[in-house]
């Protein structure tokens, strides 16, 4: 399994291709850092597949983001990983700590 | 701005708002009900000052009611935006997947002129942005997709909710309707409030009653999660929960199988099933519906065939066939239209034009003979171009 980080990660050199699909699919590459994130979330499943065709991995999994308290956490630590629709793709989540203790998300805009 | 989850859609949608709207002078919002579509759009107009002109499935979308009421609306300024208090208008068509039937008629295409001549932003809402009818639609939009919003955020707003309406409920009891609403937002919150109603405090017992949501499943979630399952019964379970068209489906596995099987035995295996599938699926017709359980055994044996050997891979979806037909559909008009021009004069079918009138012409184009035949059949020269190129059909 192989974790990613959306705001930045790094992939082996692909074709070009192989490149330009990644592009399509929402992904932005940083050119001075060589690094890629993910601007767009139309497709991510596509382009969650495509990465781990890329990686050769069993499984690629985004970190995720607690809405809360901002803390980086695994899919695998959320007791309703399989109810989840989303699983595994970078979207905004709470982590288990929050949920239990009843913390509730902050108003934004 | 009061919207929950899909934090990516709302800030791509408030940047689209802030003129970064590039070449694009319509948004279209989509994904499934209740995850905030339109109240992302209400909540941003509520912030940014705008007004909103609405209209939804419940009014009539034909050609001149979508003029009447919106036409003028976009083509001009209104007068409240020199007022301080207005920033401008909006223009809101919620549910554009469902113009449909005789009382929409022309209803797209007045939508792609209300867009082209708008001076105001457009914006859509659809839950199924694959349908045919969009395509024109989605051509000329920005995409945004919203997403199921996850259920430890539901309980947290249902947390926040009960918080503010001094609701006294258990845990257990939200989390129940948070899973029950299968991602939809809109529906917990219903389900919360018509059970606080009738209670002091919100227990697990009061739940039971709910029953879950059934939420259609696309072809894209439906191919992963067969392609992906464990074992026989998580795919079969998947398939008859799945309302996607079974040629179609049936078209999907049989090209993304390759992908998914690298080993030629358990591939040839799994063209088995599929096979198999496919011939009940012939013989369920119109009436022998209790066959279907066949249909979805047969298919989810070639899913099974080698649960542990899945590693993801890039779907072909849509279907190669449906991706070649709508590639081809200008060469196959085309080629309609000269067929319908020799049927006409000759007195013969289309396919007969195709088939019995067409090689000959082309044998006497080659020999350079093909002139008269052609001023005769009243040929564009670009049909006779096509002709010319044409190499099979």
């Amino acid at each position: 399994m192989v974790v990613l980080n959306k705001k930045a990660f790094k992939l082996p050199r692909v074709e070009k291709d192989k490149f330009i699909l990644l592009l399509r699919l929402g992904l932005d590459y940083d050119r001075v850092q060589g690094t890629f994130c993910v601007k767009s979330y139309n497709n991510i499943e596509k382009l969650t597949d495509t990465i781990a065709t890329i990686l050769n991995a069993d499984e690629v999994t985004f970190a995720q983001t607690c809405a809360i308290c901002d803390r980086n956490f695994p899919c695998s630590e959320c007791k309703y990983l399989d109810l989840c629709a989303t699983k595994n793709l970078p979207f905004q989540c709470v982590c288990p700590q929050c949920l239990k203790d009843g913390k509730t998300f902050k108003e934004t805009g | 701005m009061d919207v929950i989850g899909n934090e990516e859609a709302k800030t791509a949608f408030v940047d689209w708002l802030n003129n970064k709207r590039g070449t694009k002078k319509a948004v279209l919002l989509y994904g499934p009900p209740g995850v905030g579509k339109t109240t992302l759009v209400n909540a941003a107009a509520g912030e940014f000052g705008l007004k909103v002109i609405e209209m939804n499935a419940s009014d009539a979308r034909s050609e001149k009611a979508i003029n009447r009421v919106a036409g003028p609306a976009t083509a001009f300024v209104a007068l409240d935006t020199f007022s301080t208090e207005s920033k401008g208008s909006i223009l809101f068509m919620d549910e554009v997947d469902g113009i449909a039937g005789n009382e929409d008629r022309g209803g797209v295409s007045a939508i792609l002129k209300i867009i082209e001549n708008s001076r105001i932003p457009v914006i859509m809402a659809a839950n199924d942005p694959d349908l045919d009818k969009l395509r024109p639609l989605k051509k000329v939009s920005a995409l945004i997709r919203f997403h199921l919003v996850r259920i430890p955020l539901i309980i947290s707003l249902l947390q926040k909710v009960c918080q503010r309406e001094h609701i006294a409920a258990e845990f257990e009891a939200l989390e129940r309707i948070a899973e029950n609403s299968s991602g939809d937002v809109r529906s917990a919150i219903n389900d919360l409030q018509s059970l606080g109603e009738t209670t002091k405090t919100l227990t697990l017992q009061d739940t039971v009653m709910l029953k879950a949501r059934n939420r259609d499943i696309s072809m894209d979630e439906t191919l992963r999660g067969y392609f992906s399952a464990k074992s026989l019964l998580e795919a079969s379970m998947l398939l008859s929960r799945s309302n996607v068209d079974y040629d179609d489906f049936l078209m999907a596995v049989g090209d993304n199988l390759p992908l998914r099987y690298p080993d030629p035995a358990d591939l040839a295996k799994a063209y088995d099933f599929v096979s198999r599938a496919d011939m009940y699926k012939g013989r369920i017709g119109t009436e022998n519906w209790h066959l279907l359980r066949y249909f979805y055994n047969s298919l989810a044996e070639a899913a099974a065939t080698s649960p542990e050997s899945y590693k993801p891979f890039t779907l072909i979806s849509p279907p190669i066939r449906v991706i070649t037909l709508f590639w081809t559909k200008g060469k196959r008009t085309m080629l309609d239209g000269i067929c319908a021009k020799i049927g006409h004069l000759c007195h013969v079918s289309h396919a007969s034009a195709k088939m019995d009138f067409i090689p000959f012409i082309k044998v006497m184009m080659a020999r350079n003979k093909a002139d008269g035949v052609m001023s005769w059949f009243g040929l564009q020269p670009a049909e006779v171009e096509f002709l010319a190129n044409m190499t099979r059909f």
